[in-house]
């Protein structure tokens, strides 16, 4: 049931999270049920001459980092794109290539043209409080022929993030081709960081409020295993991020796929591993009975929901 | 009985028994559980007050012959990184300590064979003698046990002659888990059996000292044995009634022997969303941030918690094993207001104190907390040389220093 702007206004005032949580928590399960999606992300940087580390584990190589110029990030591209195989290769912010392209003096479909035939298939983020125009360019994106990976907010500091949530909501109304949208700011103010209360009720809000966008993300790398569970059940069902290199040198039950595995089950959530293309390149494998005695959490589950 | 006419039960008031407990712990969903403990937090503490302390944790001794597996902080006897620190040094720290507002000391260490009992007491009365109004939280269970085999004197005697040279009240370390089975599988059976940890907060509340009660969860035990340990916390709070608070937090496994993972942030607040349905004869629940971090903490204030803790001034043994988060009174007060609670200092009895020291950031945020002692720092406190050696190898170290002085 639509929630009315009264009601919005209540919820984003309000402290108890627990409720908050549970009213997004039923607009996630009505959409996903228990799915819960990760994709694990190889990040390269867009410098041509940066080595490419080859992770075929990844589901996603991303160029991250401001291209110099229109030749660099083609030639960047390329190089990955050739690396990458059938991995499927995300690059650049929306913003940043808005930029370029007015330095360039081109349009920015032909820079976006530009890369798709070197290549690339997805644009890696459009952080929705630094684009232009964000409903023309994202259809710029859509025209090229590419996906936008992911929507972003770069850094709001606003103590009422409905207004933007709203925004999301209504560019999805526009666009239609945001498949995921991730509510928590990329830039993090080390010297006043959010707190856990304001996140969560971020995540929530954002999804009751832009309902129409399948996915709302949360990074794993950025906010830490214990935020990003804690964002799976209070309405977020996808995580962004999570390393490629299955280092098991701590132990396979510490090891990257090992670890978000384990979160989202002790979350009583099924994790389910998707690529770049939201595509499911490995199915969801029956949870062992985990028990608290494995050091993996209590072995809770939703039978009473 | 069906979760919802459990949840009945503990939203009236009522108590809950061990296989309710356990239906709830393993089958409630996470938001349910939630509203539960919030129900209780909020009926003990009506005025939606969250309490913290100004003080500093710090660590006398890294030697230890206990040999924990869980524990990567402790040093063997004769380690070239043990370590003891002196009277003026630990002077210091108090020194710090009360200019950022602290009001008591939470004194905590290895058992160390060459620590006769008499080094504490001349430690705590030349701590009483220059600060008479600063508090001594000192002295775990198991470092009383130790202290009790070292000296061969029964428990109630060495709380007795602590409590004459200062101590004010005790820690609930190294509870971990009170169940044996659990404590012979962590090596911590030998340092105090459940039993015996009870009993000493069974003895110290009889001396008329209020204690806290702590959890270390995620190791070995299974979910029956974490419900075990809150049942004999609850069982012992109707006997005596000492406990001031009680304070649960995960294993953290990095550089211990036992290895393995953290548990969850999610179990971590299922887990003390639990702990404060069932111990509801216990009025207050701190938040472990230290462990689960800021955010997590402060979520805490929604699953049950009604204290953020200690504003951290040192921290070494669970930042030995990989925790490294860190907040000043600024943080602490910013995390409390924004969930909507009202901040209040406290002292170790709960008492208020009043409200925040420091509203703006007169202190600068502190992003590394201090140590027990700055690394290279390997001098021995003169002051240990008035006290007999015990170990074999500090009996060889004394005599070959003594062989020094003569030549």
């Amino acid at each position: 049931m639509p929630v009315s702007d009264a009601e919005l206004a209540l919820l984003a005032v309000s402290h108890d999270i627990v409720s908050i949580g549970m009213q997004a928590d039923e607009v996630r399960r009505a959409r996903h049920g228990t799915r819960t999606t990760f994709v694990r992300v190889a990040q390269i940087a867009a410098d041509p001459g940066a080595p490419i580390l080859a992770l075929p584990a990844a589901g996603e190589m991303c160029i991250t980092g401001t291209p110099a110029s229109r030749a660099a990030a083609i030639e960047r591209v390329r190089q990955v794109a050739t690396a990458a195989g059938n991995i499927p290769v995300s690059a650049f912010s929306l913003a940043d290539l808005e930029q370029l392209a007015v330095a360039e003096g081109i349009g920015l479909r032909v820079l976006l043209e530009d890369l798709r035939a070197a290549g690339l298939e997805l644009i890696a983020d459009a952080p929705i409080d630094r684009l232009r125009d964000a409903r023309r360019s994202i259809e710029e994106v859509n025209i090229a022929g590419l996906v936008l990976a992911r929507l972003t907010i770069h850094q709001d500091r606003s103590p009422d993030p409905l207004s933007v949530f709203k925004a999301v909501a209504t560019l999805q109304r526009a666009v239609g081709v945001v498949r995921a949208f991730a509510p928590l700011p990329r830039a993090i103010d080390a010297a006043r960081p959010t707190t856990g209360y304001e996140d969560v009720k971020r995540v929530a809000l954002a999804r009751i409020v832009a309902d129409s966008v399948p996915s709302i993300q949360v990074d794993w790398s950025l906010y830490g295993p214990k935020l990003a569970q804690v964002a799976l059940t209070v309405g977020a069902d996808d995580v962004d991020r999570v390393s490629p290199e299955d280092d098991q040198t701590a132990g396979p039950r510490r090891a990257p796929l090992e670890e978000i595995r384990r979160n989202i089950r002790a979350a009583g959530l099924e994790p389910v591993e998707r690529n770049g293309r939201f595509d499911i390149v490995r199915p969801f494998e029956s949870p062992r009975v985990m028990s608290s005695a494995a050091g993996g959490g209590a072995a809770h589950d939703e039978r009473a929901r | 009985m069906s979760i919802e006419q459990i949840a009945a039960k503990v939203r009236s008031g009522e108590r809950v028994r061990a296989e309710e407990a356990l239906d709830l712990y393993r089958h409630a969903p996470t938001p349910v559980l939630g509203r539960l403990a919030d129900s209780v937090r909020a009926r003990k503490h009506p005025g939606g007050i969250v309490t913290y302390i100004i003080d500093r944790n710090v660590n006398y001794t890294n030697v230890c012959v206990a040999k924990c597996n869980f524990c990567a902080f402790y040093r063997p006897v004769g380690s070239a990184e043990g370590y003891v620190l002196g009277f003026e040094e630990l002077f210091r720290k108090i020194d710090e300590t009360i200019a950022v507002g602290g009001v008591q000391l939470l004194l905590q260490g290895g058992h160390n064979p060459d620590l006769p009992l008499t080094w504490y007491e001349d430690l705590f009365r030349a701590i009483k003698g220059r600060y008479p109004a600063f508090k001594l939280h000192a002295l775990s269970p198991p470092e009383v046990i130790h202290l009790s085999r070292l000296s061969q004197l029964p428990v109630a005697d060495i709380i007795d002659r602590l409590k004459a040279a200062g101590l004010d009240s005790i820690p609930g370390g190294g509870a971990e888990i009170l169940v044996d089975r659990v404590r012979r599988l962590l090596h911590c059976y030998g340092k105090a059996t459940a039993d015996e940890w009870l009993d000493v907060m069974r003895q110290a509340h009889r001396a008329g000292l209020r204690t806290t009660a702590t959890m270390m969860y995620g190791t070995v035990e299974t979910d029956e044995e974490r419900l075990e340990h809150l049942l004999r916390l609850r069982a012992l709070q109707d006997e005596t009634g000492g406990f001031t608070a009680f304070i649960t937090w995960s294993y953290q496994p990095s550089h211990t022997e036992l290895g393995g993972v953290e548990a969850t942030g999610v179990d971590y607040l299922r887990t003390l969303a639990i702990a404060r349905i069932v111990l509801d004869n216990f009025d207050n629940l701190q938040a472990s941030w230290v462990t689960q971090g800021g955010k997590v903490g402060q979520l805490s204030l929604a699953y049950g918690a009604n204290d953020m803790g200690s504003v951290m001034i040192e921290e070494n043994v669970v930042r030995a094993a990989g925790a490294a988060y860190c907040m000043d009174e600024v943080e602490i007060v910013r995390n409390i207001e924004d969930a909507g609670f009202v901040p209040m200092r406290r002292n170790m009895h709960y008492e208020q104190l009043g409200d925040p020291m420091f509203r703006q950031r007169d202190v600068p945020r502190m992003l590394e907390l201090a140590t027990a002692r700055a690394a290279g720092e390997a001098t021995i406190p003169a002051e240990l040389r008035l006290y007999p050696a015990r170990s074999r190898l500090l009996k060889a170290q004394r005599s070959s220093l003594e062989s020094q002085d003569k030549t």
